[in-house]
Formats: C-alpha cells, sequence, structure tokens
C-alpha cells in the first residue's frame, strides 16, 4: 500500500478524529521528547478538538539524570589525566554546588578540565583510541535506545583507557510509577516508538492490561502521532483498551532482539534515582560485575557524596520534577521565561532538547497558556 | 541527543555502512541489526550513530483501520 504524502496523510487522520464524538476532557501523555518537539513544532495543540490535551511526561533522560550523577560526572573531570567525553546535552545541565564549584560540565570545562561532547559511543572510542596517554570516562546519559547503542559499542571491543559513567533508565517502568501514583489524572498514553522499536511493543501491554487506559505506540511525524491519537480516542469511544502501533516500520514484535541481547550481556536491571522524583523499582542499568573493569564507578571509586544522595534536587524554585510527572504543563512554573530560559537554563528541562521546558520555549510558547504555537507572546 | 532519524545507507564495509539524510551523511553501526545486515539502498533508522532497526513500508497505520474495513468501512 502507498501512502499519500504525510502533510495529506495528517490531514486525513486531523478530519477522522474531528468526526469523532470528543470526550470534553481527554489527557493523553506522552513520553518521549521526541514526540513532544514532533508535536509541538507541528502545532498540535491548536489544531486538535477542545477537550484534548496532550501532555508531555518522563520523556528526557538529561532532565531526570540524578544530580549525584551530574557531581560525579563533574568530579571525574576535574582529576589529572582524565578526559571526560559526554553526550553533549549533559554538558550545561546544573547541578547545585558550593559556591565557586563548578555548577555543570560546561563550567569545569572552562575552569580547565578536558570535557568533550559527543553524539555517540563511536565518538567516544576514537577519543579513547587517540588519547592513549590518559583515562578517558564516557558519561552516558539515556533511555533504551541510547543504551543498547552504548553496550553494542562496548561490547565491539574497546580500549584499555575507556570507562563508563552510566546513567541509563528504563522508560516503561517510570510509566507504570506514574500511572499507580495518580490513576484517573491520564485518559490515555501514546508510548515511545524508539523504546518499542528497540524493546518492543509488549513492553507496553501493562498500561490497557494493568490500568484500563488506551495506548498507541506512535512515530514522529504528524501523520503517525494524528494516527495515535484517533486510536487511543476510539479505544476509549469504543471501550475497547489495546496496544496499538501507528509506526509499524519501524516497531515489530519483540522489538530488536540483537539490540535487546546487546543490554543484557553487559548490563543488570536495578532500582535507580530519578532526579526530583526518586527511586523507581527497576528503573535503572548497572553495569554487569564481570564488565567491572569497565565501570568509572568501580574504577574510580567515585565516592558518592552522602549528602547528595538526598533524591529529588533540584535548584531552588525549579519545579522540573513535576514538569516531568506531568503535573504541571512547563509555563506553569513560575520561572518560565523568567529568569529560566534556553540561554540561562536554572533547571534540566531547559537545558535539554528534549526537555518539556525547552521544547514549548523553542515552539513559541510563552506565557501561561496550553497552547504552544506562537500564542500571547511576552517576549 | 536521543532523536531517532531514518537515513539512506549509500556504501557499506562489514558491520559499518555510510548513510545519508537530507544531504548529511554519516557513518552508522550495523551491530545490532546482526544477522540480517540491509543492503544499500535500505533504509535504517539510526540513534547515536547506531542502526537501531531496518525501516519497512507499513500496511496500517492502526488496528481501527482493518477493523473498519472488515466492517465495511467508517
Ligand atoms: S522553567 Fe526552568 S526552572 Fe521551571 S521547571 Fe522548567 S527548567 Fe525548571
Amino acid at each position: 500500500m502507498t501512502r499519500p504524502p504525510d502533510r495529506d496523510e495528517a490531514a486525513g487522520w486531523l478530519d477522522k478524529i474531528r468526526r469523532l464524538p470528543v470526550p470534553n476532557r481527554f489527557r493523553i501523555m506522552n513520553v518521549c521528547g521526541g514526540h513532544e518537539r514532533a508535536l509541538t513544532m507541528a502545532g498540535l495543540r491548536t489544531i486538535l478538538p477542545e477537550g484534548i490535551e496532550l501532555i508531555p511526561g518522563p520523556g528526557c533522560p538529561v532532565c531526570i539524570c540524578p544530580e549525584q550523577d551530574i557531581h560525579a560526572a563533574i568530579e571525574l573531570s576535574l582529576r589529572p589525566g582524565v578526559t571526560l567525553a559526554a553526550f553533549g546535552d549533559l554538558l550545561r545541565v546544573p547541578a547545585n554546588t558550593v559556591r565557586g564549584q563548578p555548577r555543570s560540565l560546561a563550567e569545569a570545562r572552562a575552569a580547565g578540565a578536558d570535557v568533550r561532547p559527543v553524539a555517540s559511543p563511536q565518538e567516544a572510542v576514537a577519543i579513547a583510541r587517540v588519547e592513549t596517554n590518559r583515562q578517558v570516562v564516557f558519561f552516558a546519559a539515556g533511555f533504551e535506545t541510547t543504551t543498547a547503542p552504548v553496550a553494542a559499542s562496548l561490547l565491539q571491543g574497546v580500549p584499555d583507557n575507556l570507562f563508563l559513567l552510566l546513567s541509563a533508565r528504563r522508560t516503561w517502568p517510570a510509566v507504570a510509577m506514574l500511572l499507580e501514583s495518580d490513576a484517573g489524572g491520564i485518559d490515555a498514553l501514546i508510548a515511545p516508538g524508539h523504546v518499542a522499536t528497540v524493546m518492543g511493543p509488549e513492553e507496553w501491554a501493562f498500561v490497557p492490561g494493568r490500568f484500563g487506559l488506551p495506548t498507541a505506540i506512535a512515530g514522529f511525524t504528524p501523520a503517525s502521532l494524528l494516527a495515535g491519537i484517533y486510536s487511543v480516542l476510539r479505544q476509549a469511544l469504543e471501550g475497547r483498551c489495546f496496544v496499538d502501533n501507528t509506526y509499524a516500520e519501524t516497531v515489530r514484535p519483540g522489538g530488536n532482539p540483537a539490540a535487546r541481547r546487546c543490554l543484557e550481556e553487559i548490563l543488570d536491571i536495578v532500582d535507580a534515582d530519578w532526579r526530583g522524583i526518586g527511586m523507581i523499582p527497576r528503573s535503572g542499568y548497572q553495569i554487569r560485575t564481570d564488565w567491572s573493569r569497565l565501570d568509572a564507578r568501580r574504577t574510580f571509586r567515585v565516592e558518592l557524596d552522602h549528602s547528595r544522595r538526598r533524591a529529588g534536587e533540584m535548584p531552588p524554585g525549579c519545579d522540573c520534577a513535576r514538569v516531568v510527572l506531568g503535573r504541571i504543563a512547563p509555563d506553569e512554573c513560575a520561572l518560565y521565561g523568567h529568569g529560566c530560559t534556553p540561554h540561562a537554563p536554572i533547571g534540566p528541562c531547559m537545558v535539554s532538547d528534549e526537555g518539556a521546558c525547552r521544547i514549548w520555549w523553542a515552539g513559541g510558547v510563552r506565557r501561561r497558556s496550553r497552547h504552544p504555537a506562537g500564542v500571547e507572546a511576552d517576549a | 541527543m536521543c532523536l531517532g532519524i531514518p537515513m539512506r545507507i549509500i556504501s557499506i564495509d562489514g558491520e559499518r555502512a555510510r548513510c545519508e539524510a537530507g544531504g548529511i551523511e554519516r557513518d552508522v553501526s550495523l551491530f545490532m541489526l546482526r544477522p540480517d545486515l540491509p543492503s544499500v539502498g535500505d533504509f535504517v533508522l539510526v540513534h547515536v550513530g547506531c542502526a537501531i532497526q531496518t525501516v519497512q513500508p507499513a500496511e496500517a497505520r492502526t488496528a481501527w483501520e482493518l477493523h473498519d474495513a472488515m466492517r465495511g468501512g467508517r
């Protein structure tokens, strides 16, 4: 079957949505920064029938990277002989520090640390191959989609001077935690297309199964997102919930088994802290003991400053935790645009390309409005 | 960082491929697509320098299309 070009296809789905008897209030959560970006940039909130609320949830691995991990990375980067490679988004993530200490990896770099932004694990490996006299620590935060490539690159063999500071998280346990803690707040879920590409759509069966919520795995085009929105509305209207898949181009039953094997070979599943949220059972990955040579935490004996282990530390006034949980919209934070902007971010959600605050700002949302795309601009 | 991009394979060397999207070329690892490696001209979904899946044409967008077709359309 050949599809119409995306714009026509999207218009077709929008039309189908408009012909449904949409409830007065229907809250659809997405849990992927890529989804939030795509639907904000396409202005979907402004064209969907009133009543449909699109809520960004925990979709940004940088935003929830625990403060103690940022501290560990800063501390390692300042050690003599250490080069710290990190995914670019992590460089500007702020942490609370005592006065005079670098507050971020970018500030550590300004203070003389050898901090290098990278876009892929291969780049970190390449740095280690060149800098043979230095110990290269690769600081990787990410969900399953990022963690699988990191695991794959380690399995392919890395130089002895490369170590991994891993801050990897699994998506679905956070959604399960969220649904358990405020069932009723959300009417449907758009599940993350790339996570499902790697891990398989089956991971999301608990959402209709345990919580009775309509679910659709979507891709990143307006057409796929609108088809997902159409599907969850129909599921709700017909009283039949299941995991629909509007991204069959890459989401196949069982996901990508080779990618899942990469994860299983090197990593164990552990309880893990989410910044601003706290510990979520079995929501993180840790390097297996038989691969501990690679683990920067073990090799460098990164001492966790226990005062830092208070999960949930955010810069004063920053409401990122509630933004990440979908409890408030980004523009409901008092600092949004008033002290916190992409130029001078206060919280992680304004730093990362996948952070809801940054996406809404880039989408033109200025003051308290729930409609991105240039409403009420005050800047 | 977390964004996956569909790219077209323009050449393959073992488990690495040169891929293109929107005029930009990148070296991409095919390690996670073993053992059924894609071919030149195929599209792959690339995430942090690694192909995480081959992109294939899909039959239907939602299960409701099939459901409606079976019931004679809606
Ligand atoms: S606007 Fe800034 S301070 Fe407020 S929640 Fe977002 S990142 Fe945090």
